[in-house]
């Protein structure tokens, strides 16, 4: 019972942060119908935004968290600026590739500015165990879930109870009737960028003290996180969130119950079947739905 | 002499494209060109740039040695990245464009045996780090390498498992490919050839950063001792989530947990009860030479050399006193390294077999108590 209870705070924890990666996803996707397979490279340049003002800066940790995240949002406003304005027009195809590239891009700078060897970010509660029905859990792992229902809650206020959130959800339904409301819509794209961008910066934050830092970590959680997305549904913020879970508690306890050479499978099985047989996800629009 | 248009065309056309000359050109100049196709950006550059580094380090010291017969050496180098398509690619390039007279490979098995066919159609001779034993199965006699073989290494860390640390029920972890699933196969013969079979083996993918389900698998299955097949920062993270998990068996890891890009994300209470079975014992007590190498490599890069990079360095040195004695007719030179035995290299003392393997020692060592400093415990030796 203790190793169950083990491995399902981990795959919690892994989900949590595949499940703040998968939102960065819908997010961009609701409001700007762009797939962005940088999603990965976001959470990286988030993590190594901690490195940089934290390990290397030496910022204390409230101040270093802060400043990378001011960092993080600096990046949002330049990606939509720099990228996705002057795609924009594009043909979706185009896009992605251009998405693609930037990925590359940033992998590459980083690897130039920090160099290969990874690095070890601190957590606020580094060494902190916590004995849970014979199970040891670290206190970070606790706090990513608890970080990311907070954020979650947050994220739901905004979309739902804000004037902000419901602006960016007419833009996300219908950018032409959203203008002829009389919305600031490109202003409200560009916080869908910042947005996402903020959040992959908290995961990478997350992330950091949990894998190191290094310059190769955003590929798989970008592979991940897609796979949360598409099984919960694109577009769908309950959807990111369940997808995001459901891919982490698969992921450990496939590996522990199943064989640990095929635990991959069954998230990407997962995903497989949902594509052929119910493309849009556990919570998903239909895609006719959509403005 | 009179400058026709044509001739003046000609000249300028000359000028043009006298810096695209090929290499072989500067070459006939006087430079003695090596190849070296190492992963300099992507995922395995963490270890690529300690080859990258070592083998500057050697043409720098074998040039400050008078060269090849008054010919200073230069080594040309093309990244692999983490590819074999792109490691082909890499090495056709020098193939073509550099022609070396010698050819370093990268560390990496799969990439190994992608450009292995294309050395063999050129003839001319490597050395390589990859360690799988097929490599050297397939019989390339111009393919040296200059690391222990997996199965060496494997059969290193059952002896530090069975002797050192009395293993009855060993558990293995390894990362999912060639080095590990190939290094665990022959660990789990060699357990049971002792008589100590083991309880469970459990796989990890090269991109997993949690391994909680496999070594909690492991502790059910009442493993005594844990043997780690992995790669550096994969390794690092192991033994820092065995603490986290509190396991108390002692644990076994292969030589990438161990070196200084891995270390330096470990504290010492994460290698407390951890031994390592290491290509080489790199510390200044070693001897003058290592201390030498050891010390001007951290003045030069600013980081602390690793075993994979000294191999590459020794295989440097092999190369130029092969080169100094044959030349550089490629045959010639090939069997000079063929016949090479009892070679005393700083890292290991080198003799290559008809396979081409030229490494059998490895060493098995442990952080002092409370700090991060390793220990020699033992040297092991693999006939």
């Amino acid at each position: 019972m203790a190793d169950f209870i083990q491995l399902c705070v981990n795959g919690l924890a892994l989900g949590s942060v595949y499940a703040l990666a998968a939102i960065g996803f819908v997010i961009v996707y609701a409001a700007t119908g762009v797939v962005n397979f940088a999603a990965g490279q976001f959470v990286m340049l988030g993590t190594f935004a901690g490195v940089g003002m934290i390990t290397q800066g030496a910022l204390p940790l409230g101040l270093g968290y802060g400043a990378a995240l001011a960092a993080m949002a600096l990046f949002g406003v330049l990606f939509f600026v720099l990228v996705y304005l002057p795609l924009r027009k594009s043909p979706v195809v185009t896009i992605i590739i251009g998405t693609v590239a930037i990925g590359i891009v940033m992998q590459n700078a980083v690897l130039l500015s920090f160099g290969s060897w990874p690095f070890r970010l601190p957590s606020p509660l580094d060494g902190i165990m916590l004995q849970i029905g014979g199970a040891m859990i670290t206190a970070h792992a606790v706090m990513v879930v608890a970080v990311t229902a907070l954020l979650i809650g947050l994220i739901w206020l905004l979309f739902y109870r804000t004037a902000l959130g419901i602006g960016m959800r007419a833009v996300a339904q219908d950018v032409e009737a959203a203008r002829l409301m009389g919305l600031p819509v490109n202003r409200l794209l560009a916080l869908s960028w910042v947005l996402a961008a903020m959040l992959a910066g908290i995961a990478g934050l997350l992330l950091g003290p949990m894998w190191f830092a290094d310059v190769n970590m955003g590929d798989p959680i970008a592979l991940k996180a897609f796979a949360a997305t598409i099984i919960g549904g694109f577009g769908s913020l309950p959807g990111a969130i369940a997808g995001g879970l459901f891919v982490g508690l698969a992921e450990l306890l496939g590996a522990s119950y199943v064989s640990s050479a095929y635990k991959d499978l069954i998230a990407f099985g997962a995903m497989i079947l949902f594509l052929l047989v119910r493309p849009q996800g556990v919570f998903g629009e239909r895609i006719q739905d959509r403005g | 002499m009179t400058l026709t248009r044509q001739t003046v065309l000609r000249l300028a056309l000359a000028a043009a494209l006298a810096p695209a000359l090929p290499a072989t050109t500067l070459a006939q100049q006087g430079d003695i060109l090596i190849g070296a196709t190492v992963p300099t950006t992507g995922p395995l550059s963490l270890t690529g740039k300690q080859y990258l580094n070592s083998l500057r380090m050697a043409e720098q010291d074998i040039n400050a040695a008078g060269g090849i017969g008054g010919r200073k050496i230069r080594i040309v180098f093309e990244d692999t990245q983490a590819s074999n398509s792109t490691a082909v690619n890499a090495f056709m390039k020098l193939a073509q464009e550099t022609k070396p007279a010698f050819y370093f490979l990268s560390s990496y098995s799969t990439q190994n045996l992608a450009v292995a066919p294309e050395l063999k159609k050129i003839g001319v001779p490597a050395m390589y780090a990859g360690g799988a034993d097929v490599v050297a199965e397939q019989g390339n006699e111009w393919m040296f390498r200059i690391r222990p073989a997996d199965s060496v290494a494997a059969r290193g860390m059952v002896t530090a498992a069975t002797t050192i640390l009395n293993a009855k029920k060993p558990g293995i972890l390894f990362i999912q490919n060639d080095f590990g699933q190939g290094g665990a196969n022959v660990a789990a013969k060699q357990f049971e050839a002792a008589g100590t079979p083991v309880v469970g083996m459990e796989a990890y993918g090269q991109n997993d950063k949690d391994f909680s389900a496999q070594m909690l698998s492991l502790r059910a299955k009442g493993a005594d001792v844990l043997v780690l097949f992995n790669y550096p920062q994969d390794g690092a993270l192991l033994l820092r989530q065995a603490k986290m998990l509190d396991l108390k068996m002692p644990i076994v890891t292969s030589s990438a947990a161990l070196v200084p890009a891995a270390l330096q994300l470990l504290s010492p209470a994460d290698l407390v009860n951890v031994w390592g079975v290491v290509d080489a014992y790199m510390d200044a007590s070693v001897g003058d030479r290592m201390k030498d190498f050891v010390e001007r490599y951290r003045k030069m890069f600013g980081t602390d050399a690793d075993p994979y990079g000294l191999a590459y360095y020794d295989g440097a040195l092999i190369m130029a006193e092969g080169m100094r004695k044959v030349g550089l007719d490629p045959k010639a030179l090939r069997d000079w390294i063929a016949g090479l035995r009892d070679w005393p290299g700083i890292g290991h003392v080198y003799g290559f077999d008809a396979k081409g393997n030229g490494v059998r020692d490895l060493a098995v060592v442990k952080a002092k108590p409370g700090t991060k400093t390793l220990e020699l415990v033992q040297t092991v030796k693999v006939d």
